[in-house]
């Protein structure tokens, strides 16, 4: 999993079925510190985690699957967990 | 998921039978630099993303790579990176 800060989000009308109505987030994976340790990704987030907010990515596709009720859904990083302290 | 813009798109004489109807698009990934607007285009290794929602030069998509981009296929398919969405807005701010 990956351990991820929220930095922005994403609108987007036209895309896969399984990612109708999902809220796209776009995240830096940060270490402990908080210091950028990658290239941006988007993610979906079902828990609502709001600005610069600490979450865990699942990149398990299977996961996403039974989530958004798509079994062919593509989609692989969802915002599983929002970190309290790290 | 990843975010890149499309840079152009490629075309082939020869494909295998199971990407009929579909294109292909050459992508540039975004990184911090490109979404927070300090620089257009990356250096960054440029993908080929398989696309059945029909994006065009200048669109922003996010693409997934790796073996759930097979996931949209009844049968089994040979594809690392697929268009799943066709940006319309983004916002980008990471904390100063």
């Amino acid at each position: 999993m990956i351990l991820a800060r929220i930095d922005g989000h994403a609108t987007s009308s036209f895309c896969d079925p399984s990612l109708k109505g999902q809220t796209i987030v776009l995240c830096t994976p940060v270490d402990e510190k908080g210091r950028s340790t990658g290239a941006p990704l988007a993610a979906l987030d079902p828990l609502g985690a709001g600005r610069h907010a600490v979450v865990f990515i699942t990149t398990d596709g299977s996961f996403t699957q039974k989530t958004t009720g798509h079994d062919d859904s593509p989609i692989r990083n969802e915002v599983i967990g929002l970190v309290d302290a790290s | 998921m990843k975010i890149g813009t499309v840079i152009g798109s490629v075309t082939f004489n020869a494909l295998a039978p199971q990407f009929k109807g579909g294109n292909w698009l050459m992508v540039s990934p975004m990184g911090t630099e490109e979404l927070t607007g300090k620089r257009e285009f990356g250096q960054a290794s440029t993908p080929v993303v398989y696309d059945r929602l029909g994006a065009g030069v200048g669109d922003k998509i996010l693409y997934v790579e790796g073996a759930e981009a097979t996931q949209p296929f009844p049968y089994p398919t040979p594809l690392d990176a697929i268009n799943v969405a066709l940006l319309d807005t983004f916002q980008f701010q990471p904390p100063a």
